[in-house]
């Protein structure tokens, strides 16, 4: 990167009122916080450090300062860097307030950065904007994210499914009493069923099968070498992770309400690390939103994030985002996914053959609840749901508290030994065109009678 | 060196000479730039300023990026740039104490106490006989820590943090505040000056906000395609220019295009290297076809690329010059 000519060295060091210094620091850390970023005391010190060490007349090695003691991910790049822009912009407008050497900041942007309507942005914010009293603009929930937070903005570029993309909202009542005790009811069911995955850590235990033989050793020293206490150990269980994708299109309409409880549910409970997504034409992650202490207001913010309420599906691309983008970051240990959906796709089916494939060889196990398998005489006939059907691990009707609570017996894993073998089998053909265009229909679910919402097993 | 610790006898027999010297090099962002570049590392300046902020405020840096950015290697090259060693620890999961920080040697313990036996010594023997420095398996960690007090803080490499399991995230986190580690036995181990830490992290999965809030961060992200021709010349230097600009344009391409993983910084230089190999001048599909797993590591990825794909990306980036 090249210095910017504009930008005169500071002046000696000394000059430096360091109070002047630590407030500015403050200031923009606390410009950052109000912006989203997970700021504390220390970072905004550090930062006030590393601007006494850095070579404060050039531009880029303060951003880059400021982005190494503030950012903890990559996702606060974005966000850092308006922030940046806007904070060190607006007080060169106020040199009496500023510190020496702060004095140099170039009025403009050099050119290299943001996008023109960026800096056309700030610099209407900066005529329009009241200068508050300490002359740091606060940035609205706009500036966090643009596109996320501001819906009504939205164009939906001419590829994307504008016909069926409505963008709506959605409101959530308050949770009701009866509610929240069935979605922790179910979970409380849940919990102490599910799959345990066997971790690489090992404790000691009596009924262990392993020698442990740092503690044999450690143990029978006294004794000079002769092992007459022998030390046990085997391998801490814990729950496989779940993730689970839920689809919030139209024609989940009904079902979404409950559904999100029972993920919110989930995600509250510590026994299980979850990472959920809500898909209709697009993939959103609420994970973060979910863990919000206050159940109503998480339902609330997750409203006001997803845009495609009650719109079209695409679960093939849905999927596909998934893959590329979480799948590697949430399925590390090969976790449990659990897609809710009726299957109703708009999209190229081949496509959610092929992603779901893909997704099946990433998971451990794949479970798919359907509300409408549920229904008497229910065949997975939809475009989406048949492409799917194959590399499904788990099918299950979904949709009411009843059903969802054979969900335990199947992340129990146990019963569903057999099932797996078939569908693992059918997720390493790999899909060609000609077996979609001569695909069966998927061999009819058989029911025991009595029993509408028991997982079967598969082909 | 603190006081109050026991003399451990000194981990490093092959200390180089020329710290000291070196370490008053890497005194501005210019100076890790130049010195990186010496060693054949080519970085901006916003990762230069991160490295020197993490020197100069003792923090440690955590390097998030794709794989094959390389982020192993910046802890390589600023090992070599400051003239220290280079302590490595790999996370897995199910690391813990005694493969990360420091375990007693049983056996020999065990052989030590039948020979104070056979010598008829045993009931005059103490703990310290059998639990003194001579036992203790030293692991990364501490001999990262003994090295820094004694006065030559080493670069510790902590290398896919992401792979560890929470437990041992849990005891970096202690670690990584005190830099002290103590060992019942012997005493506390306390580095004065603590070494200089780079975390690395492919981020399979979140590292913990209260792992991050102890590190300074910085994300790798690819280079330009400048930057990446320059880390072709010195990695590569026998690679033609063409064919460098060649390979450096196709791979800028094909992180463009819709792929499972895109290739990283390695898989440009293994396939500059790969070609070199093949003897090739320039790029041709049918090269380009042949060597293509050298590039791309996913089935679909070669299938979706390989053949007419291979020859529009070919034109276009002859076309953009």
């Amino acid at each position: 990167m090249t210095r910017d000519p504009a930008i005169v060295s500071s002046g000696p060091r000394e000059a430096i009122d360091g109070h002047r210094l630590l407030a500015r620091a403050v200031g923009f850390g606390r410009a950052l916080r109000t912006a989203g970023l997970a700021v504390d005391l220390t970072s905004e010190i550090d930062f006030a450090r590393a601007l006494g060490v850095v070579d404060i007349g050039d531009r880029e090695v303060v951003r880059a300062a400021g982005a190494a003691v503030f950012t903890r991910r990559r996702d606060d790049r974005p966000v850092y860097d308006r922030v940046f822009d806007r904070y060190w912009r607006r007080r060169s407008l106020q040199p009496n307030l500023e510190a020496p050497g702060m004095d140099q900041r170039p009025e403009a942007v050099p050119s290299d950065e943001g996008s023109p309507e960026d800096a056309a942005m700030a610099g209407d914010e900066r005529s329009e904007l009241p200068e508050d009293r300490q002359g740091i603009p606060i940035p609205t929930e706009g500036d966090a994210d643009d596109d996320v937070a501001a819906p009504d903005l939205v164009t939906i570029s001419p590829d994307a499914y504008s016909r069926s993309e409505t963008i709506r909202h959605r409101d959530f009542d308050r949770m009701t009493s009866q509610e929240l005790r069935d979605a922790e009811r179910l979970v409380d069911l849940l919990t102490p069923k599910l799959e345990l995955r066997r971790t690489r850590r090992y404790e000691h235990h009596h009924h262990g099968r392993r020698l442990a033989p740092r503690a044999m050793f450690r143990r029978n020293l006294g004794t000079g070498g002769e092992i007459l206490e022998w030390v046990w150990r085997r391998p801490v269980k814990r729950p496989r992770p779940l993730v689970v994708l839920c689809d919030i299109s139209g024609s989940m309409e009904r079902h979404s309400r409950l559904l999100l409880r029972f993920i919110q549910a989930l995600s509250a409970s510590s026994a299980v690390r979850t990472e959920s997504f809500v898909f209709g034409t697009r993939l959103t992650r609420v994970t973060r939103l979910l863990k919000d202490r206050n159940r109503d207001r998480a339902l609330a913010k997750v409203a006001d994030t997803v845009t495609d309420w009650a719109g079209g599906t695409r679960i093939g691309e849905s999927f596909r985002e998934f893959n590329h983008k979480w799948a590697r970051r949430t399925l590390r240990t090969s976790g449990v996914v659990i897609v809710v959906s009726d299957g109703w796709d708009r999209g190229d089916p081949r496509l959610v053959r092929l992603e779901t494939a893909r997704l099946r060889r990433n998971c451990h196990r794949l479970v798919w609840l359907n509300p409408l398998a549920g229904t008497p005489g229910y065949q997975p006939l939809a475009a989406g749901m048949r492409a799917a059907y194959p590399y499904i691990d788990d099918f299950l009707a979904a949709g009411t508290v009843a059903s969802l609570e054979r969900l335990g017996e199947i992340l129990a894993g146990g019963r569903a030994a057999d099932t797996r073998r078939g569908s693992e089998a059918a997720a390493h053909v790999a899909p060609s065109p000609d077996a979609m265009r001569t695909f069966a229909p998927p061999p009819k679910v058989t029911r025991r009678p009595g029993d509408p919402f028991a997982a079967q097993p598969l082909g | 060196m603190t006081s109050r610790r026991r003399k451990a006898e000194p981990v490093a027999a092959d200390k180089p000479a020329s710290i000291g010297v070196m370490t008053d090099a890497l005194t501005s962002t210019d100076a890790i730039q130049e010195a990186f570049r010496g060693h054949g590392y080519i970085t901006d300046r916003s990762i230069a300023t991160a490295v020197f902020l993490a020197l100069k405020l003792e923090r440690p840096l955590l390097l998030e990026g794709e794989a094959g950015v390389g982020k192993t290697e910046l802890a390589k090259v600023l090992a070599s740039s400051l003239g220290t060693r280079l302590i490595r620890l790999q996370c897995y999961e199910g690391l813990d104490v005694n493969t990360a920080v420091y375990e007693w040697n049983y056996p020999r313990q065990m052989l030590e106490i039948r020979l104070l036996e056979a010598r008829g010594q045993a009931e005059h023997a103490t703990a310290h006989d059998i639990f003194g420095p001579d036992f203790l398996i030293r692991r990364p960690l501490l001999q990262a820590l003994e090295a820094s007090a004694e006065g030559d803080p080493p670069v510790l490499l902590i290398d896919e943090i992401d792979r560890a399991d929470e437990e041992f995230e849990a005891y970096l986190l202690e670690i990584l505040s005190d830099f002290q580690v103590t060992v019942p036995e012997i005493g506390t181990i306390k580095a004065d000056r603590p070494p200089r830490v780079i975390l690395t992290s492919n981020r399979t999965r979140e590292v913990h906000d209260a792992l991050k809030r102890r590190c300074l961060y910085h994300w790798i992200d690819y280079p330009s395609a400048a930057k990446e021709f320059e880390i072709v010349q010195a990695r590569v230097p026998a690679a033609p220019e063409t064919l460098a600009r060649a390979v450096v344009g196709f791979v800028h391409r094909l992180r463009e295009a819709d792929l499972t993983k895109v290739p990283g910084i390695a898989e440009t230089l293994d396939w500059a290297a790969a070609l070199m190999a093949l003897g090739a001048a320039e790029l041709t599909p049918e090269l380009v076809d042949e060597t293509l797993g050298v590039v791309l590591k996913y089935e679909e990825d070669i299938r979706q690329v390989r053949g007419e794909t291979v020859k529009t990306y070919l034109s276009e980036v002859a076309a953009r010059g």
